[in-house]
């Protein structure tokens, strides 16, 4: 690019000037802040030339100050041209300094407040003088997050200020102390990166970024921000920060907060071993977006959201703990356990096909409803038989020997569940698929423990697996505390009590005023008997799945105005493509992919960008609530996201995503 | 007549190895219920095994052995005499039992909860077939040291145990004897256990038509009552859905090429750019296909092409279609209510993909007065009649219409999808490049090759399912004279397209096509005779057939399933198994113990050999393998391929190599030795001489036995 090349020119230029005359040039005095020094000390004074180079400079100052300490990371700041004079080797004449530069001597990594996707704050060291890029890998390099590139920073939205005093009691988790490392991969220990092994208190960081977040009190939810229109969430993306830019040339300030946040959404090589933290920060990020509405989703698929997160919440606590006590015997214990695992499994072959061929069966005096058939009689008792993925019934218990009165396979029947615990209602109904439609059958259970076995074997049923199944236990205890989550949800109705979830928790605020919690619960149960039975690592990315396959998913927005049109239009960001929005139907209108894309240009001057595809095909258009490097950005960061591949490693191009995303820097 | 009742006999023989099931299902059991039923009744009888076994002794095993031996036979028999009675009556036909049996659909026939059958050829395939359980896993255990003379005897006594079970497992497989339809008008019939997927069979019917394997061939169901059409994907397990159809249903199968099967992965442009228009969507580089095929089905999540449009609903019970604006999503198709937007939230629920398949109507705009004939519905797969749980939809154009099927296709299946073309994919490459380079293979339609000593099978004869059972008993003639292996193909074909046809009886079942199912019980006994006496007849008993076709379907079933890769290569090269044969006919068995693969090929390619040996030494290769038929089963799966001394010492050079096989199916056909397929024979005389791999694996299940015990 041609500002790479330049800088080497204007050096090599200067260093000749200024070196070849060996005449000596006359002193001057040069000031300079030392932040060490307190805010009020007046400027250290120095006498300088012109060829007298940065780290010359550096040196007097450190001796003059006289004060002993590690200056290693302190750096020079001119504030006037906000930049920083990293260049130690270069004169302040190259530099372009004279008398009347304010200079600041300040170490370069400062504090900062970082809010996580999971909405902690952690207060962290973070490089003020490098370009944001770098800062941001140094920074996930600490939390121990892989493939950085997707991440960067943005300054979070105002919040109201009456709250004000509540937000700086917030937890503040603090990884100030932890020193920083160059290696590109930290070491781990125990699958936990070492820098958090130092102590207990660095345990509770890595748990926080490692374990997912309980749900939050719908009151939280419904306080927050909510983009209501395309228009808002196109505001947000005004908030990037610039990647080759330094945070104290952006105007961040020490101790000043900022949001990580995952930018593109180009997910590259997720490996849930490695990607702990990535992946819960992931689905932190993901949750919050659908419960504040800032990807749509269908009813149907916000109870299926609702369901994993609490099927998440659920297991998360107990799963965290059996890793940590695994890891700690890590390899050796894991090894000789597939291997019994392996040895169990040759084993089951013969005692399994054993137990696969004689089937546990449930029997129990239950009554039965067939809608359609005998309407006017209601329910009635029978002796109900439970076996494989069968039901039949009998008129009493003693004649179970002979025929049934009906035998109903269960396999591919829907199952559906209709309880209130507190009016003992405890009802399976099911839809049985045959020959001439579907045939509706109710089990009416008498409590809770009845109700919970049978449905859980009806689910099984329902999915060709019999009672055998290893699952089954699961699914019973999960119907169980599915149905305690409803008991507390009738009893007390603020349910903010640690051991229960509201399902308001689960949804975006706009169910709460659509449901009651007693009509939400029946529909994510229902969604949950679908998810119940996986495991957190897989819930957690089958939340991600199903989050990516949204329609709207990746897509970034932006208000801007094309060239030739008088109105405000909305351009969409997504991973592969470009696509425009009408605001006033709401419709996509066009699209561009990328990998049509022959090139694209920014002028600075009137902030507009310009794009040429295959076929000649050109746009234009101006910026409105972004800046144009932050759209320039995207895109030329989603082009640096799909040159990414397995053969190059994991190395990052620094200097590629520069090439594509630095543009203003050409100029 | 006697031409009529040798081969009838010899049909029944067949269907006995096949199914070695048996007695119950002679009754008229419906489909669903009896299955459970039988199930049931053995696994009550089955209960204690798990302890029990452990406490015989070595005699006790064996009794057990024999007694599941002495049951089949037993059923057999019944069988047999079943079938006598019905056959005097009627002409040979399949059909007797078919009534008789009053099994579901004319195609399901036997869903035969089949009775522990002795390692028929049937079971061997489900050793091998199924792989989840016993055999796969084996392989792993490297040898250890040599097992002592306990252990040895603890081996031998899990074996059997093990054998035993499995057995028992394979006595719950259901299998399913299928007549296929092709485009041609003709019908193959094959056998489908249920733990075959689509692609399994597909790749059974691969090696009878010797078709091109291009990835457009689908198996389809259609159904008659409801004019609907559905190619199975390729994971799809099959057995599933043919039960599901109704008794006197007139449902068919079909083996044909389908297009649309795969279009989404050739042109992914055009469903993931749909808009665009035409001449890009046409223009469209292959680089740029790729990326998108990339982008949508590669990544940590698949994306559904975005579908949104009017469609034409009925409504239920009425013959009135009304218009709405649907939308695919990767959770289900949604429909926007009147009055509201587009906007995600607002979307109503139309139908979820777990519980629902999607089908082709055909010709709806006659029978529901649909705007078009471009209609699919959406129902769950076992509603076999109109109900009001079935949802038609109409589409304006056919482009709609397959831009629709498809997308719920990606809904539904997602990377299985793309997986199942990959396989496809490859399979139909390694083909084009044999049949490029031999040019013998004529792609595209599944002709049945025209001269083959027709097992019957292929041969076009609209004639259906009876007729595929008259094929299948020609029994190989004794004279077989050495194939010539560089012609392999012209073997394979059924050059006595004709031959097959005479067993014309079938005609009548035909007409209904559907199926063939019933029972075919056979008597073993018949069986063999038969084979002699039929002999003359029939031309040259189409080795092949005996291979390809007539086994094929029967027993095969299993092979092709164990080892996807297997089929492809044979598919694919014809020609070169058979000079490999021919040049070293001792070697074949170790070869075939030791990969899987090979043994298909040889078979098909080498005809001829096999059913002579077959024939004359019965006996021997049954003998072997009755004494050690467990440890066989294992070391085939992992062992070392052991010397092939197999008896069948045998003429040409391919005689060896066929010889084992037929042998094998002689046996099943006797049905007094549980014929151990070749590759268990290697093994079982390798486990004799000292337990390679599969001593090994077994005592490490040993082990494992005891651990589980002291717990």
């Amino acid at each position: 690019m041609p500002n790479k090349s330049r800088a080497p020119k204007v050096y090599s230029a200067g260093y000749k000037r200024l070196t070849t005359p060996t005449s000596v040039m006359a002193a001057w005095d040069l000031s300079v802040t030392v932040e060490d020094l307190g805010a009020d000390a007046p400027p250290v004074t120095l006498s300088v030339t012109s060829d007298l180079h940065v780290g010359g400079v550096i040196l007097k100052l450190v001796e003059k100050t006289q004060i002993q300490q590690d200056w290693s990371d302190h750096a020079l700041w001119w504030e006037q041209k906000q930049m920083w004079l990293l260049r130690t080797s270069w004169a302040l004449d190259k530099y372009g300094i004279h008398a009347d530069a304010r200079l600041f001597f300040l170490p370069q990594h400062k504090p900062l407040k970082l809010g996580l996707p999971n909405g902690k704050t952690l207060k962290l060291r973070a490089s003020f003088s490098s370009p944001v890029f770098q800062t941001v890998i140094a920074i996930c390099r600490t939390l121990s997050i892989r493939h950085p590139e997707e991440l960067s920073l943005l300054r979070p939205i105002e919040e109201k200020r009456k709250k004000k005093d509540k937000d700086t009691r917030e937890e503040l988790y603090d990884l100030t102390d932890v020193p920083h490392t160059s290696a590109s991969r930290p070491c781990m220990y125990n699958g936990m990166p070492a820098h958090f092994m130092d102590s207990a208190q660095m345990e509770v960081v890595y748990k926080m970024l490692s374990v997912t977040q309980p749900p939050p009190a719908p009151e939280v939810v419904s306080k927050q921000y909510r983009p209501a229109s395309v228009v808002d969430k196109a505001h947000i993306n005004g908030r990037w920060l610039d990647s080759s830019r330094s945070l104290m040339q952006q105007g961040i300030q020490e101790n000043d907060r900022l949001w990580l946040r995952f930018k593109y959404f180009a997910f590259y090589d997720i490996e849930p071993k490695y990607d702990v933290v990535r992946l819960t920060q992931m689905y932190e990020q993901a949750r919050w977006a659908i419960l504040l509405e800032d990807i749509d989703c269908t009813e149907e698929e916000m109870m299926l959201f609702a369901a994993l997160q609490y099927h998440i919440s659920k297991v998360a606590p107990s799963e965290q703990q059996l890793l940590a006590s695994t890891t700690a015997m890590d390899n050796l214990e894991s090894a000789l356990q597939s291997l019994e695992v392996k040895l169990e499994g040759e084993n089951s072959s013969a005692s399994e096909m054993l137990d696969n061929m004689t089937a546990p069966e449930l029997c129990d005096y239950l009554k039965i409803f067939r809608p359609k058939r005998l309407t006017l009689k209601g329910y009635k008792m029978y002796w109900v038989k439970f076996q494989d993925t069968s039901i039949s019934y009998f008129k009493s218990k003693e004649e179970c020997f002979g025929e049934p009165i009906q035998q109903i396979n269960l396999k591919g029947c829907e199952v559906a569940p209709d309880v209130n615990v507190a009016a003992s209602k405890f009802l399976i109904r099911l839809l049985v698929p045959s020959p001439e439609g579907m045939n509706e059958v109710y089990l009416r259970c008498e409590d809770e423990q009845q109700y919970a076995q049978w449905m859980a074997a009806c689910r099984l049923a329902s999915k060709g697996k019999s009672l055998a199944d290893s699952s089954y236990q699961g699914e019973i205890q999960s119907i169980c505390s599915f149905l305690s989550m409803q008991k507390t949800n009738s009893n007390g109705k603020t349910s903010s009590t640690d051991d229960s979830i509201n399902t308001y928790s689960l949804v975006s605020p706009r169910y709460h005023k659509k449901y009651k919690a007693k009509q939400l619960t029946p529909r994510i149960l229902d969604a949950y008997q679908n998810v119940s039975l996986l495991t957190l690592t897989d819930a957690v990315l089958r939340f991600l799945q199903i989050w990516q396959s949204l329609p709207d998913f990746g897509l970034s927005y932006v208000v801007v105005r094309f060239k030739g049109s008088r109105k405000d239009e909305v351009l969409g960001i997504a991973p592969n493509k470009l696509i425009r929005i009408d605001l006033g139907v709401g419709d996509v209108v066009k699209t561009w992919r990328y990998n049509n894309m022959k090139q694209w240009n920014v002028n600075w001057d009137i902030k507009q960008m310009a794009i040429e595809f295959e076929g000649n095909i050109n746009i234009a258009f101006s910026c409105i609530t972004a800046d144009c490097k932050i759209v320039h950005e995207f895109i030329g960061g989603y082009i640096y996201m799909s040159t990414r591949n397995r053969e190059k490693g994991n190395t990052l191009n620094e200097e590629l995503f520069h090439k594509l995303t630095g543009g203003h820097e050409a100029l | 007549m006697d031409d009529i009742d040798a081969m009838f006999s010899d049909l029944l023989g067949e269907i006995d190895l096949l199914t070695q099931s048996l007695g119950e299902n002679t009754d008229p059991p419906p489909p669903p219920v009896p299955r459970a039923d039988s199930a049931v009744n053995l696994s009550i009888g089955f209960t204690d095994l798990n302890e029990s076994l452990n406490e015989l002794e070595d005699n006790d095993l064996d009794a057990l052995m024999n007694d599941l031996m002495a049951d089949l036979n037993a059923s057999e028999e019944k069988l047999a005499a079943e079938i006598e009675g019905l056959k005097d009556p009627s002409a040979p036909k399949p059909d007797p039992p078919k009534p008789a049996t009053s099994a579901p659909s004319p195609r399901l026939p036997s869903r035969t909860p089949s009775l522990p059958s002795p390692p028929s050829p049937q079971s061997t395939s489900s050793t091998v077939t199924s792989p989840s359980s016993s055999c796969t896993s084996p392989r792993p255990p490297p040898q250890s040291s040599k097992p002592s003379k306990e252990e040895i005897e603890a081996q031998m006594k899990a074996d059997k145990i093990k054998l035993a079970l499995e057995k028992l497992k394979e006595a719950k497989v259901k299998k399913l004897v299928v007549k296929v339809l092709m485009n041609d008008g003709s019908s193959k019939t094959l056998m489908v256990d249920e733990r075959q997927n689509a692609r399994e069979v597909l790749e059974n019917m691969f090696e009878k038509t010797h078709c091109d394997c291009n990835v457009d061939w689908s198996l389809c169901e259609t159904n008659h009552e409801l004019n609907l059409e559905r190619l199975f994907e390729d994971q799809e397990n099959m057995v599933e859905p043919l039960l599901a159809w109704t008794r006197d249903t007139e449902n068919q199968v079909l083996f044909k090429e389908m297009p649309e099967k795969y279009e989404v992965f050739k042109n992914p442009q055009n469903f993931y750019l749909w808009k665009k228009d035409r001449k890009t969507l046409k223009d469209m580089k292959d680089k740029d296909k790729e990326i998108l095929i990339k982008e949508n089905f590669c990544g940590t999540s698949i994306i559904v092409p975005d579908l949104e449009g009017v469609l034409h609903l009925k409504e239920d019970g009425k013959k009135s279609w009304k218009q709405r604006l649907f939308q695919l999503r990767a959770s289900g198709i949604y429909y926007v209510p009147k009055g509201k937007t587009k906007s995600s939230r607002d979307l109503v629920c139309f139908v979820q993909f777990d519980n629902v398949n999607v089908y082709y109507g055909q010709d709806f705009k006659n029978k529901y007065k649909a705007p078009t004939d471009f209609c699919f519905v959406l129902k769950h797969p076992q509603i076999q009649k109109d109900s009001q749980y079935i949802k038609y939809v109409c589409c304006d154009d056919e482009r709609t219409l397959r831009l629709w099927v498809t997308g719920i296709r990606i809904a539904k299946y997602g990377k299985t999808l793309y997986e199942n073309f990959q396989t496809s994919a490859k399979k139909a490459s390694l083909s084009a490049m044999f049949s490029s380079s031999n040019q013998s293979t004529p792609s595209p339609t599944i002709k049945a090759k025209s001269p083959s000593q027709a097992n019957g099978h292929a041969p076009p004869p609209p004639g259906p399912i009876p007729q595929d059972f008259g094929g299948i008993p020609p029994p190989p003639p004794p004279p077989p004279p050495p194939p010539p292996p560089a012609t392999v193909h012209p073997f394979p074909l059924l050059p006595s397209g004709p031959a097959p046809s005479p067993p014309p009886p079938p005609p009548p079942l035909a007409a209904k096509s559907s199926a063939k199912l019933p029972s075919k019980h056979r008597s073993p006994s018949n069986r063999l005779p038969a084979p002699p006496s039929s002999v003359d007849p029939l031309p040259p008993p189409p080795p092949p057939p005996p291979n390809e076709e007539a086994p094929p379907d029967f027993l095969p079933p299993p092979p092709p399933a164990a080892s996807f890769p297997p089929p492809p290569a044979l598919s694919s090269m014809p020609l070169p198994p058979p000079p490999a044969l021919s040049s070293m006919p001792l070697p074949p068995p170790p070869a075939l113990s030791s990969m899987p693969l090979p043994p298909p090929p040889a078979l098909s390619s080498m005809p001829l050999p096999p059913p002579p040996p077959a024939f004359n030494l019965p006996p021997p290769p049954p003998d072997p393998c009755f004494p050690a038929p467990p440890p066989q089963v294992f070391s085939g799966a992992g062992g070392p391929p052991p010397p092939p001394p197999p008896p069948p010492p045998p003429p040409a050079s391919l005689g060896p190599v066929a010889g084992p096989k037929l042998a094998v199916r002689t046996a099943g056909s006797l049905k007094k030795t549980p014929p151990a397929p070749p590759k268990r024979i290697t093994p079982s005389l390798h486990g004799g001489g000292g337990g390679g791999g599969g001593g090994d694996f077994m005592s490490e299940l040993m082990l494992a036995m005891r651990k589980k015990q002291g717990n």
